[in-house]
């Protein structure tokens, strides 16, 4: 068993936690908070260098034994813990309280304990903590609260059962699973993924709930991870044919809230069925099992992890200086008053949606010829659902930016420093990325690698899964 | 430096100007108009330079094509996506106008749009569609003229709301944006058809030999397929058949942009392309027809509106898309050399059209001042020897603008938005009917309340 040079997720884990409880009870909780999460991401990413170094190997935290990280989880674990960072900083004054902070720490927390578990008992657990900054009600009382909390224990309680039903916690267990136990697990991933027709929680969600905290319960992935660790072991015929089912599903929850969005005027809905038909992407092309589709996926992770937090960030700032935004009756024509703020939305949303020259063309782009190799028909729903969210795009770009400036808007200010540098990080990351897409892409490529071998004589595997 | 050199530092001039200017500004730096001007017509001469250059080391090498690799952008298992630009008889006029037309509206807005408060974003949309266009014309693949084609399509839409304290110019803009993207499907589509069904994208890969003689290399109803979807992207590109709409609604914009977007370079891309996949199209009888037939009517249609407008640029764009239909037709007979003489000259005479539409009245009284009032104001029409129903319908159909909105409106948006309302029945909940936002906001009145 390999080890990590210093027990860096335990440390990345602990911080956040210390974070959070920290948090509560001081006078100013973000410059706290800020270190947390700052610590935690140093943490992370030291850890995502050792395992570039290590290649395709486990490294297991010497203190706690039940986290490891590997090529698939450590880059997002740093990832998630830059976009917690991020999204500390852009909380506007009034959701930077001890609470509100101290649920986004936890919230962070749980999702790295799930990222890093080295079994399915330890990903179990992350999953279930999820909840309970919702449970604590640490981000305040809203109409939204009660079905997220009874959707994350759907999911949670699904992927319970169907550990006990596979009478043992190890990943590999996965490949022996009955057909009721694995079902259970996509039938947790669908759940928490919000796939259609299970998708309605988190557009409420964006709609009611609060915004920054849902930036990051929807950037967990979870569910991406779960089918990612499941394509890396030997899957049945039937298990197989329950993961084309998942990625058929990913396919129609891309097209169709694409196309739901036309009905749509409310920024806040509109944004949520923006970020779920183009997060659907992720499982569609996890689940192609074929080296561009998977690779494409795990780009278009970090692509919609990054470019959606911009986004919801934005709108959550926009929010809280100017009345209606919730609802507006027409435009809002903000960019006259704010145009960095337009502008760090405009790049943001065309990354997500693919416009060339950013990350997103290059994720998406591989995702759609791996789609297309494997399902020539449905592959083609995702191009049209692109077309549609860029689209939709526009019409929320439009809704908040262009128009005539209501005259109760006397004045707002554009991006405040400690809004522009975070914002310029989303940014860069997005177009950098764009232009020099080979080095995103060698993060990424042990983990597509391990999820399109099949695991022969070794552990690490040693031949190309056969396309279906 | 060598051919291949002067064709990189042309494309990537614009771009990498909008990429460094974009930065500075979102981090607070700010430029002085001057500076911009300065700058702008720096780069135009840059550009027109090192165009001349290459048209002389081709012309004095005796060069018909320069191909350029700059390697793989991207690369996973079997898949590349190869940076490969091409230079021959066909992009090279087409270069040769981007670089000039858009150096020449550059110089114009200068002063156009002295003290406007889009200055600074106009122009870096222009280095943006600069750097788009010229990535179009330059591709040696699908895959490659595919990224330059929807960076015109988004600074065009961008530009078409410029004037952003408008209703008009937002509504059109996103109206636009939307024929754009469900014409782009077209060329996406035909994109990833074309490496699904013959493992490449790239114009070697379809032809052999150079153009204007090449060979299609492709065959079957494959092939046919890939050409309709590609004509299909080439008519919403240039305004033509079921996508003829948009060009009228496009001229919210500023007038430089106009002319540089729909009267030199941009509704062109579409010709282009039909030009570039000419034997592809030619060995496809349904591609053929569809390209004569989608010419020949939206030529019909905009000669008929064009009689009927009551401003100089909506009178201008229907002008245009008549003179595109008939390149368009052009292309589908074969007569590639003429199609490329019409393109250029017409992109050339529109754009001075459209710089000249802002002062087209003081013209007018000038030339006829000159002439001692003696201008006839209208000439003998040839529909007036239709019978008089005949052209009281046509007038009709003129003045509704061929009634295109309406059956847009009435069978594609509507059905589009009832079937979004129809989906809604998954995301049922109570709370639907009371008002949204839990989370505080800021209190009404708003006044920026700082965060």
């Amino acid at each position: 068993m390999s080890l990590l040079a210093a027990p860096y997720l335990s440390l990345g884990i602990g911080a956040l936690l210390a974070g959070a409880v920290s948090s509560l009870f001081a006078a100013r909780p973000r410059p706290l908070a800020a270190g947390a999460a700052l610590a935690a991401f140093t943490s992370f990413a030291l850890a995502a260098r050792e395992v570039a170094v290590a290649g395709h190997e486990r490294l297991f935290d010497p203190l706690c034994s039940c986290f490891e990280a590997d090529a698939l989880d450590a880059v997002p674990m740093a990832f998630f813990a830059a976009l917690t960072l991020l999204v500390i900083l852009l909380a506007p004054r009034r959701d930077a309280g001890g609470k509100s902070m101290a649920g986004l720490l936890l919230l962070a927390a749980a999702t790295q304990t799930a990222y890093g578990a080295a079994n399915l008992g330890v990903l179990a657990v992350g999953w279930w903590l999820t909840g309970l900054p919702f449970a604590l009600r640490l981000f305040g009382e809203d109409r939204s609260r009660r079905s997220v909390l009874i959707i994350l224990c759907l999911s949670s309680l699904a992927l319970t059962a169907s550990i006990f039903l596979m009478h043992g916690v190890e990943m590999q267990e996965i490949a022996h699973a009955s057909r009721l136990s694995f079902g259970l697990v996509v039938l947790a991933v669908a759940l928490r993924k919000g796939l259609f027709p299970l998708h309605g929680w988190m557009v409420r969600q964006f709609d009611h709930g609060p915004l920054l905290p849902v930036a990051l319960l929807f950037n967990g992935h979870l569910g991406a991870l779960l089918v990612a660790r499941s394509e890396a072991v030997a899957l049945t015929q039937a298990e197989q044919h329950i993961l084309d089912l998942l990625g058929i599903a990913a396919l129609a929850t891309a097209l169709i809230t694409s196309i739901r969005s036309f009905a749509e005027s409310r920024p806040r809905r509109l944004l949520g069925l923006l970020c779920l038909s183009q997060a659907s992407f992720i499982l569609a092309g996890i689940a192609t099992a074929n080296a561009e589709g998977v690779a494409g996926a795990l780009l278009h992770w970090l692509v919609v992890a990054a470019a959606s937090t911009g986004l919801i960030a934005i709108v959550r700032v926009l929010e809280v200086r100017v009345s209606g935004t919730a609802a507006p009756d027409g435009h809002l024509g903000l960019a006259v008053k704010a145009p960095r703020l337009a502008t760090f939305f405009l790049i943001c949303g065309l990354a997500l949606v693919g416009l060339p020259g950013t990350l997103g063309y290059c994720a998406e782009d591989l995702i759609f010829h791996g789609a297309l190799e494997n399902h020539p028909w449905l592959g083609l729903a995702l191009p049209v659902a692109t077309a549609f969210n860029a689209i939709n795009l526009l019409r929320i770009y439009s809704l908040l930016f262009l128009g005539v400036l209501p005259k109760r808007v006397i004045d707002i200010p554009d991006a405040l420093p400690r809004e522009r540098w975070p914002l310029a990080a989303c940014v860069v990351f997005l177009l950098a990325g764009g232009l020099m897409p080979g080095r995103i892409l060698e993060w990424r490529r042990m983990a597509a690698e391990e999820a399109t071998l099949v695991p022969g004589d070794g552990e690490t595997g040693n031949g190309h899964r056969v396309p279906n | 430096m060598t051919a291949e050199s002067l064709t990189l530092l042309l494309v990537a001039a614009p771009g990498a100007a909008f990429v460094i200017l974009g930065m500075l500004w979102l981090l607070g730096v700010g430029l002085s108009e001057r500076l911009l001007a300065n700058l702008t017509k720096a780069l135009y001469l840059l550009l027109a330079l090192v165009a001349c250059a290459l048209f002389w080391q081709m012309w004095r090498g005796g060069l018909t094509t320069v191909r350029v690799s700059a390697g793989d952008w991207f690369s996973v298992a079997r898949y590349h996506f190869p940076l490969a630009l091409l230079i021959d008889r066909l992009s090279l006029p087409l270069v040769g106008v981007t670089v000039v037309l858009a150096g020449v509206v550059g110089a114009f807005s200068v002063r156009y749009l002295h003290r406007d408060p889009g200055f600074f974003r106009f122009f870096l949309l222009q280095y943006l569609f600069t750097f788009g266009a010229l990535l179009v014309f330059t591709a040696d693949s699908l895959d490659l003229l595919l990224c330059g084609w929807e960076l015109v399509g988004i600074t065009s839409v961008l530009l078409i709301g410029f004037f952003q304290n408008r209703p008009d110019p937002v509504r059109n803009a996103q109206r636009v944006f939307g024929i754009y993207r469900i014409a782009d499907l077209g060329l996406l589509l035909a994109v990833f058809l074309a490496h699904h069904w013959f493992h490449t994208a790239s114009w070697h890969g379809f032809f052999s030999g150079e153009w204007p003689g090449h060979v299609n290399q492709l065959d079957g109803a494959a092939a046919s397929v890939v050409a309709v979807l590609l004509v299909f992207a080439a008519s919403g590109k240039s305004a033509q058949g079921p996508f003829c709409g948009w060009l009228v609604r496009a001229m919210e914009g500023p007038t430089p942009s106009s002319a540089v977007f729909y009267g030199a370079i941009s509704v062109h891309a579409g010709a282009y392309l039909l030009l570039r996949i000419e034997p592809l199209l030619h060995a496809s009888w349904v591609a053929t027809s569809l390209v004569i037939f989608i010419g020949l009517t939206t030529a019909s249609l905009g000669t008929l509106v064009h009689r009927t407008c009551a401003d100089a640029k909506t009178s201008l764009a229907y002008a245009a898309q008549t003179q595109l239909g008939l390149i368009f037709a052009e292309i589908g007979f074969g007569w590639t050399t003429f199609a490329v003489v019409h393109l250029v000259s017409h992109a050339v005479l529109r754009t001075l059209q459209f710089l000249r539409s802002p002062s087209m009245l003081r013209d007018y009284h000038r030339v006829h001042a000159a002439a001692g009032g003696q201008i006839d104001p209208t000439g003998e029409q040839y529909d007036s020897l239709l019978p008089k129903s005949v052209q009281v319908a046509l007038y009709r159909m003129a003045l509704g603008r061929g009634f295109y909105d309406a059956i847009l409106d009435r069978f594609i948006v509507l059905p589009a938005i009832a079937l979004a309302r129809l989906l809604g029945v998954f995301e049922s909940h109570p709370e639907r009917r009371s008002p949204p936002a839990a989370e505080p906001t800021a209190p009404p009145p708003s006044v920026s309340a700082i965060p």
